[in-house]
C-alpha cells in the first residue's frame, strides 16, 4: 500500500516496445503509474507541454484584447474565455508535471525564457479587434479539430480525461466565435473589409496549425496519441471552413485553391517557411509574445511568494 | 504547496467522479481553484477535494487476493444455454 503523493512500488511494466505495442494495439490505456517506455514519455511529455504552452499563450493574447472588446457582453466572453484557456494550462501542466519529466515551474520557465515550443498562430501580431475574431473563430477552429482528433484515441489516460472538459469548452468558444464572425459579416462595409484584412493574415496561420504532412512513422500516431495524420485533419478544415468562409462573402487568401468534381476544396502549395520560423521563435511576433509573457510571469511573483507563505503559515 | 485530488458529483444517483487535480497552498485556496479550474459551468452539485498525500492506494498485491474467486460470480451461461435451446426448439423436455 502507498498513497497517491508517492511513486507506486509496482506498476505495468513492458518488455520491450513491442511488446508495449500490442497492449496499445490491443486497446490498452497507459497511467502514471505504469513503467511506461521511456520514448512514450518524452513524446507524450513533449506533446502535452506543447499543448499546455499553447493555451498559456493563447490565453494571454486574449487577455490583451479585454479592454478593447467592443461592449460589455463582449468583454465579459473574452474574460471567461481568458479564465478557460488559462485554467486549460493549468490541468494540462498537472498532467504534464505527473509525467516526472519536468515540474511545473521548470515548464513555465523553459517557455518563458523561449526553450519551449507553442503553437504557431501565438508568434503573430492580432492588429485589429476582426483580427481577434479570425482567432476566436478560424484558428480555434483549427486547435479544436486537432485536439479533438487526440481526444478520440489518446492513449494517456490522464490527458484523455483533461481533453474531455477542454474540448467541451472550446465547443462554447466556437459558438462564440462563430456569433461574433456573424455579426461583423452582417454589419457595416468597415467590418467587412476589417474581417477579410484580418481573413488575408490569419488565413495561412490557421492552415499551417496542423503542421507538415505527418510522418509514416510518426510514433505519437503509432502510440495512438493522435488519431489522424495532420495532412487528413489540413484537409477537412480546409473542407469545411472554405464553404463556410464563402458563404458569408468573403475570399480566401490562395489563388490556388480549387475544387474537384466531386466538389472537395483543395488548397494551393503550402509554404512552411513560416511555420519553421515560428518553431525557432522567429516569427514575426514571437519575441514580443515571449517577452510579454515572461514578464507577466515576473510581475506576479508576489502572488506566489504570497501565496508559498500563506501555505506556509507565515 | 500541496496537491489535491478533485472529486465532482452530478445531482441524482450518480457517484463522485474524479475530475482532476492542483496545486494550491492551503485548503481555502484550494477550494476557490477547484470551483474556478473544476466547477465552472455547475459541472457538479457537489465537490470533495483531497490531499493527494491522504489518498490510499492498493497494490497489486492487495487486490491479487480477490481474483482467483470466480464462485463469487455468475455469468448465467448455463441457464441463458438452456433457455436458448428451448427457443430453437432443441431442448428434448418437452
Amino acid at each position: 500500500m502507498h498513497t497517491l503523493a508517492t511513486a507506486p512500488a509496482t506498476g505495468r511494466t513492458w518488455i520491450d516496445l513491442d511488446d508495449f505495442q500490442s497492449f496499445i494495439d490491443a486497446g490498452g490505456m497507459v497511467e502514471p503509474g505504469d513503467d511506461m517506455p521511456g520514448e512514450y514519455r518524452d513524446e507524450v511529455f513533449r506533446f502535452i507541454e506543447f499543448h499546455a504552452n499553447s493555451e498559456l499563450m493563447g490565453g494571454l493574447t486574449e487577455r490583451d484584447w479585454i479592454p478593447h472588446a467592443p461592449g460589455l457582453r463582449l468583454k465579459q466572453i473574452f474574460l471567461a474565455k481568458t479564465q478557460d484557456e488559462i485554467g486549460h494550462a493549468h490541468l494540462l501542466y498537472m498532467v504534464a508535471a505527473d509525467m516526472g519529466v519536468k515540474t511545473r515551474t521548470e515548464m513555465l520557465e523553459d517557455l518563458f525564457a523561449g526553450r519551449s515550443r507553442f503553437h504557431n498562430v501565438f508568434h503573430y501580431q492580432a492588429v485589429t479587434w476582426a483580427d481577434q475574431i479570425a482567432i476566436a473563430y478560424l484558428v480555434d477552429a483549427a486547435a479544436f479539430a486537432s485536439q479533438r482528433a487526440v481526444f478520440a484515441e489518446c492513449t494517456y489516460g490522464p490527458y484523455k480525461r483533461v481533453l474531455k472538459r477542454i474540448v467541451a469548452e472550446e465547443g462554447f468558444h466556437m459558438r462564440h466565435g462563430e456569433e461574433m464572425l456573424l455579426r461583423l459579416a452582417t454589419g457595416t462595409d468597415t467590418q467587412r473589409s476589417m474581417f477579410q484584412e484580418a481573413l488575408d493574415r490569419w488565413w495561412w496561420p490557421a492552415v499551417q496549425l496542423f503542421g507538415p504532412d505527418s510522418d509514416p512513422d510518426d510514433p505519437l500516431l503509432r502510440w495512438k496519441i493522435k488519431s489522424q495524420r495532420n495532412e487528413d485533419l489540413r484537409a477537412a478544415y480546409v473542407q469545411k471552413y472554405v464553404p463556410l468562409l464563402h458563404g458569408y462573402g468573403f475570399t480566401i487568401p490562395d489563388p490556388e485553391l480549387h475544387q474537384d468534381d466531386d466538389g472537395t476544396w483543395h488548397a494551393g502549395p503550402i509554404d512552411w517557411e513560416p511555420l519553421k520560423a515560428t518553431m525557432r521563435m522567429g516569427g514575426p511576433d514571437s519575441k514580443r509574445r515571449i517577452d510579454t509573457a515572461a514578464r507577466n510571469w515576473a510581475d506576479t511573483a508576489w502572488v506566489r511568494e504570497a501565496l508559498d507563505r500563506r501555505g506556509a503559515g507565515t | 504547496m500541496n496537491v489535491y485530488e478533485v472529486f465532482l458529483k452530478k445531482p441524482g444517483r450518480d457517484e463522485f467522479r474524479h475530475a482532476g487535480s492542483l496545486e494550491a497552498p492551503d485548503p481555502e485556496m484550494a477550494l476557490m481553484y477547484a470551483r474556478e479550474s473544476y466547477n465552472r459551468r455547475g459541472e457538479g452539485a457537489e465537490m470533495w477535494l483531497v490531499d493527494r498525500a491522504d489518498v490510499l492506494v492498493a497494490d497489486e498485491a492487495d487486490l491479487d487476493v480477490n481474483t482467483d474467486k470466480p464462485h463469487r460470480h455468475n455469468d448465467g451461461s448455463l441457464v441463458a444455454a438452456r433457455r436458448r435451446d428451448r427457443r430453437e426448439g432443441v431442448g428434448g423436455d418437452e
